[in-house]
């Protein structure tokens, strides 16, 4: 798939959060929010990669030509998130209307001891998730992520919350997993995002809005080997200040059979992207994936 | 071809085994050359896999905060070395 988001939307994320973020701590949320219009109209008719990718990510959600107030809305939709990535960070929860659904699930599992995969996505805010999780209700969370890919996040988490940042499990080296193995023991929640291929992923191909294009195989394949159930976790953004949790519970265990190890892992993968794609037709405006989805396709 | 020790011979066998090398004998693998990356182009969840092998076969875990993590996984000839040292059985 599209390795390309590693510099294109990374280049303009970086602009956009240094911009968003700087505007969200000087001027507050109220200003900012009204800031996010001009800044959307700017990415707008400036990023031309995030907009084509948005118009056809749209279109094919849609079934139909989006506009540009379709796109606006989009692009908006996420600034809106990474201009509240500010607040969360800063540990201010409590300015936003956060509705958890399946909350018990997690809870649950936390209770139990045993650690699990929580597997989310680039559909609307993780950041959402792992500040609540982490700063209220202290849950054990690891999160893998690609730092060396991501130096601009990174930088930014670790300035504003340098608890977040200490649960962070860097992608890097052989160890990486071993990392997670023990975390897992300990009985962490290790999150992870299933839903963008990063250079040297190991893949599987699912069927996405009537698509096939490519996934990482490897959440799957780590739930796997760690023996350990699979929790999705979606964290919608629904205007305003209002955010929605869902938490579903995927899989008890992955097991994957020696002699069709591929099939498995795309039918395990296939359960995620299902699910994905219910909450992606239930608010498709999330969608934070802004290079071209479906790229493949074309090969 | 660079000559393998008996223990060096059985570590290969278990990287193929464990995971699933195809068209790859223990021979084939330099004793020298890095088992991730470059060399035998091994990743994290190899690095897992093997992991889990090792400890069932010779009784002792890998662990993330070992200092030494860069030079067990350099090459067949030092993990060897590291599991001679380490294993308990």
């Amino acid at each position: 798939m599209s390795r390309q988001w590693i510099q294109l939307p990374e280049r303009g994320t970086s602009t956009a959060l240094g911009l968003i973020a700087w505007i969200g701590i000087r001027l507050g949320r109220r200003a900012g929010r009204l800031l996010l219009y001009p800044i959307t109209l700017y990415f707008l008719l400036t990023a031309a990669t995030a907009r084509r990718a948005s118009r056809a990510f749209l279109r094919q959600v849609l079934g139909r030509e989006p506009g540009y107030r379709h796109i606006f809305r989009h692009l908006h939709c996420f600034a809106a998130t990474i201009l509240d990535r500010v607040y969360l960070l800063t540990g201010q929860t409590e300015r936003f209307d956060i509705r958890i659904h399946g909350g018990q699930i997690v809870f649950d599992q936390i209770a139990s001891g045993r650690g699990c995969i929580l597997l989310g996505s680039h559909l609307g805010s993780f950041e959402v998730l792992r500040v609540l999780g982490v700063t209220l209700h202290r849950f054990p969370l690891k999160v893998l992520m690609n730092i060396d890919h991501n130096q601009a996040i990174t930088r930014f988490i670790n300035a504003l919350n340098p608890e977040i940042a200490a649960t962070i499990i860097p992608i890097r080296g052989p160890e990486t997993l071993l990392k997670a193995r023990e975390s897992l023991e300990e009985g962490c929640l290790i999150g992870t995002l299933g839903d963008r291929v990063v250079a040297n992923d190991r893949i599987t191909h699912c069927r996405f809005l009537g698509r096939q294009t490519s996934f990482p195989a490897g959440p799957m394949l780590l739930a796997a080997l760690l023996r350990c159930p699979v929790i999705l976790a979606v964290a919608l953004y629904r205007g305003g200040n209002r955010y929605e949790i869902y938490f579903e519970r995927l899989a008890d265990r992955v097991v994957l059979d020696r002699c069709q190890r591929q099939a498995d892992i795309q039918y395990w993968t296939q359960q995620y992207v299902d699910r994905l794609e219910y909450y992606v037709r239930n608010d498709p405006y999330n969608w934070f994936n802004f290079y071209d989805y479906w790229q493949e396709d074309r090969a | 071809m660079a000559v393998l020790s008996p223990l060096e011979l059985e570590v290969a066998r278990l990287i193929i085994s464990t995971l699933n090398l195809e068209g790859i004998t223990p021979e084939d693998i330099d004793p020298e050359a890095p088992l991730f990356g470059d060399g035998l182009g091994l990743d994290s969840i190899d690095a897992l896999e093997l992991a889990l092998a090792i400890s069932n076969s010779y009784g002792f875990q890998l662990r993330s905060d070992d200092t030494e993590n860069a030079r067990i996984f350099a090459s067949l000839r030092a993990l060897s070395q590291h599991i001679e040292q380490r294993r308990s059985r």
